[in-house]
């Protein structure tokens, strides 16, 4: 975190300066729940639950922490056979930074970065197969496999004003890999709190947000 | 207004989003031999074959009629502890000798993701033969991954002397 308000500090100076004006810094806090990964876990076989609490300081800048739990549960894959099954929690820190001209309107538009981390276990499995070349029975899988991964997010989203206190918003992420330990098996498919494995994704979210 | 806009289209942008299957191209894990004269780099001109037991008792070919080899590849079994393979080293004259080896592995899954055939990585631990016609066979790389017809020899293979 204080590396990000550092690079955004440098990156553009004076950018951190809050606006002055009659509203006060401290403008509450704002609880969020994303409907993308709970309509993922609901029509697929991947996704998560995923809820927020954000600071909102002067309508500028939102600290944020992210927590969700995700889950995988693909059962013997049409082509290969394969199972993969996870379940566990990950978090992200970051800060939101509003930057809409007219800050206090209620609506935004966010620039924002975010770090990952999940530890998690994985069960893979396929039916016993016979070695295409001995005949040998081949049993495959590994159950309970440790593997963690810690990664960054750039986001850009928007927060639309609906009613009250409840807002609407998306964000578009862009993941970044930091970091990963997959166990013995080499790779790992689906990563709790980043989605599909690779060393670079685009995710999204749709956040219904209530101010508190 | 104009967000309420943008919030739609993030929908159906979520509702568009697709998916894609990233197996590698290169997935094959085989065993590489190297043929070698002590040091050096060698050519076996005698005709070499290299058969194995399967699991059901009949033989299988492995390698058929190797000529003017440098190097050659063969199959690693999935999960079996230890490979038992037959090398015939014929000569052009009709003599030939017939040697065992056997190799002995770790056996490690390797999983790329649901999309892609299951595979196994190996660490080779020992090998030995009967030197009949193989004079030293040694394992240079233990390590079997993914590999090319370029990769590194895994094993260095010394015939006894011969045309």
């Amino acid at each position: 975190m204080l590396m990000l308000l550092t690079t955004l500090g440098v990156g553009a100076q004076g950018f951190l300066k809050f606006q002055k004006d009659s509203i006060p810094m401290f403008r509450g806090f704002a609880v969020s729940f994303d409907l993308v990964g709970a309509a993922q876990k609901l029509l697929s076989d991947h996704g998560q639950y995923e809820g927020a609490l954000r600071l909102n300081l002067h309508d500028q800048y939102f600290p944020i922490v992210e927590v969700g739990y995700g889950y995988a549960n693909h059962e013997k894959d049409e082509v290969t056979d394969i199972s993969y099954k996870t379940s566990a929690p990950y978090f992200r820190l970051g800060v939101d930074v509003n930057v809409m001209k007219k800050k206090h309107t209620g609506n935004r538009v966010y620039v924002g970065a975010r770090y990952g981390y999940t530890s998690y276990k994985v069960d893979v499995s396929r039916p016993t197969y016979s070695d295409p070349t001995w005949g040998w029975q081949t049993n495959y899988g590994v159950s309970n496999e440790p593997c963690k991964q810690s990664w960054t997010e750039f986001l850009f989203g928007v927060d639309a004003k609906i009613l009250g206190p409840l807002h609407l918003g998306w964000s578009a992420r862009y993941k970044f890999r930091l970091s990963h330990d997959d166990g013995i098996i080499g790779k790992t498919w689906y990563v709790p709190g980043y989605g599909l494995q690779d060393t670079s994704s685009l995710n999204a979210t749709f956040n219904v947000i209530i101010d508190i | 207004m104009r967000l309420r806009a943008l919030l739609f289209a993030f929908v159906v942008l979520v509702i568009g989003a697709c998916s894609s299957i990233d197996c590698p191209v290169e997935n094959q894990v085989f065993t590489v031999y190297g043929v070698y004269s002590g040091e050096e780099v060698d050519t076996l001109h005698d005709t070499l074959y290299v058969w194995s037991k399967r699991s059901d008792g009949k033989d299988t070919l492995l390698l058929n009629r190797g000529v003017n080899l440098s190097n050659f590849f063969l199959p690693i079994s999935n999960q079996h502890p230890e490979d038992i393979l037959i090398f015939l080293v014929a000569d052009t004259a009709g003599h030939y000798t017939l040697d065992t080896v056997w190799i002995k592995k770790e056996d490690i899954p390797h999983f790329e993701s649901v999309d892609c055939n299951p595979t196994f990585f190996h660490r080779l631990t020992s090998v030995r033969s009967t030197h009949r016609g193989i004079d030293t066979i040694t394992i240079n790389r233990s390590s079997v991954e993914y590999e090319t017809t370029s990769s590194t020899a895994h094993f260095h293979i010394d015939f006894k002397a011969r045309r």
